[in-house]
């Protein structure tokens, strides 16, 4: 495409003419140089860059990630996110405990390629720019994160639980049974939170975002997903998540509702986190608290798969149906 | 008859302490043969993607395990456990794999009567996250004696 043809299309899809120079970046391994009206040239295709992503974490507005960028792609107009290379390595924290997490672009790439036919998965592919740096094209999902969709609900639990949760809890299975695929493929989501589901509009599918982190080798590789699985379970049976001293201050006055909460009702990884959720909600059916309390401290047993969740929770969903 | 005895050590102490104890239990006992077993685990290309950087990575573990094997080695010899019954294996691994999975497998190839384990005393969240070998071993085991030592 030559400039006269870029800057048409640039007006065309973006609204506006390009003022000033066209700056076409072939190389993206400095991602902090690359600004708002460049346009990226990658094996043969151009973006224009809009921006850069943010976190984006619990509906705050966060900062900025300047190795993925906001697109157009100049072919046909649509919305793309651009993932660039950034090697970084960190230790995260699982409640208390530190957990060495590693970025790798490759990771991700694999896992969009093995994931091409699987609607539960963010859509992409990969390309090399003219430095070797493996960057990733994805298709922006237009549609609502599934924490803002919960938290955005405006009914009290208990309307939520009996009008909304048995399809929002088929939605989370079928988000569960992709994890579980992936697993099945050898790979690990790696960054399991109720932020990196979105709801596409239209469809109403649940679909995994953002599966670049990885770990060092486990006993069990499953593990860290599994955990963010369980936050996603009690995210979406309490409507929200419940922890001690906000119940305290919403409660009657002179009530502590420690005192009818053992310790082994909190969640494992989260001491003030409430998982045994039916002492809040007595409706919450056995079969569907029997999941929870796997992720409580008073849990003697773990689920080690994906496989053993699913099973448990398609009781569940049997046992919500309507009689 | 020969007591076969498979002992799996890491670079912790209580690997150390498991081949005390069986030190200790077989001192005398002509009739035992021990191996010692560790797994090196390759990192994964996703966390280090350079070949020449995972190759020395490896060899490094490898020689901080023969020295410390070796170590091991010399507490049986010297509660009598004839050299000759004293034999190290390093097994390599660069595929994401079990390390309980990998014992089990060369405890049944080498038909030992007994599996010895160090366990390090995970909390329950380091066992969700990350899975005890020795838990796995003492679940799945057949048709042999499994010795956890703390």
């Amino acid at each position: 495409m030559n400039e006269s043809l870029l800057r048409e299309k640039i007006e065309e899809y973006s609204r506006f003419p390009l003022r000033g120079q066209l700056n076409i970046v072939t190389d993206t391994t400095e991602f902090m140089n690359i600004q708002a009206d460049d346009v990226l040239e990658l094996a043969g295709n151009y973006y224009l860059v809009r921006g850069e992503e943010t976190e984006g974490r619990f509906g705050l507005d966060g900062e900025p990630k300047f190795w993925v960028k906001k697109a157009i792609d100049l072919a046909d107009g649509s919305h793309k996110i651009i993932k660039l290379v950034f090697h970084e390595s960190f230790t995260m924290r699982i409640g208390s405990l530190p957990i060495k997490c590693f970025r790798s672009p490759v990771k991700e790439g694999r896992i969009l390629e093995k994931t091409r036919d699987d609607p539960y998965f963010m859509k992409g592919f990969t390309i090399e720019d003219s430095s070797g740096n493996c960057i990733r094209i994805i298709d922006k999902i237009q549609g609502t994160r599934f924490y803002d969709y919960i938290n955005n609900l405006a009914q009290d639990h208990e309307q939520y639980f009996h009008e909304h949760f048995p399809e929002v809890l088929q939605n989370v299975i079928q988000c569960v049974e992709a994890i579980h695929r992936l697993h099945q493929a050898g790979e690990v989501h790696g960054d399991i939170r109720n932020d990196h589901i979105f709801i596409e509009r239209g469809s109403r599918r649940y679909i995994w975002i953002d599966f670049d982190y990885t770990y060092e080798w486990a006993e069990n590789p499953f593990g860290v997903d599994l955990y963010g699985l369980g936050n996603i379970l009690l995210f979406t049976v309490g409507k929200g998540f419940h922890n001690i001293p906000d119940l305290n201050a919403c409660g009657p006055p002179g009530i502590e509702m420690r005192s009818c909460l053992a310790p082994g009702d909190l969640s494992l990884f989260f001491k003030h986190r409430v998982a045994n959720l039916q002492k809040l909600f007595p409706y919450i059916p056995n079969s569907l608290n029997h999941v929870l309390l796997h992720f409580s401290q008073g849990a003697e047993v773990f689920y080690e798969t994906s496989d053993e969740l699913l099973h448990d929770l398609r009781v569940c969903e049997s046992d919500l149906l309507p009689c | 008859m020969m007591n076969k005895i498979l002992i799996a050590i890491d670079l912790s102490e209580n690997s150390l302490k498991a081949v005390d104890y069986v030190a200790r239990m077989m001192q005398c006992h002509a009739a035992v043969d021990v191996t010692l077993l560790n797994v090196i685990k390759e990192p994964s290309t996703d966390i280090m993607p350079d070949e020449r950087e995972r190759m020395d990575y490896v060899e490094q573990k490898r020689s901080e395990t023969l020295g410390l094997m070796e170590q091991a080695a010399r507490k049986l010899t010297e509660h009598e456990i004839p050299e000759k019954n004293v034999h190290l294996k390093i097994q390599i691994c660069s595929k994401p794999v079990s390390v309980a999975e990998l014992i089990l497998k060369e405890c049944e190839a080498g038909s030992y009567g007994t599996i010895v384990v160090g366990r390090r005393g995970m909390s329950k969240k380091e066992e969700f996250l990350f899975g005890s070998v020795s838990n796995k071993i003492v679940r799945e085991a057949r048709d042999c004696t499994v010795w956890v030592v703390e």
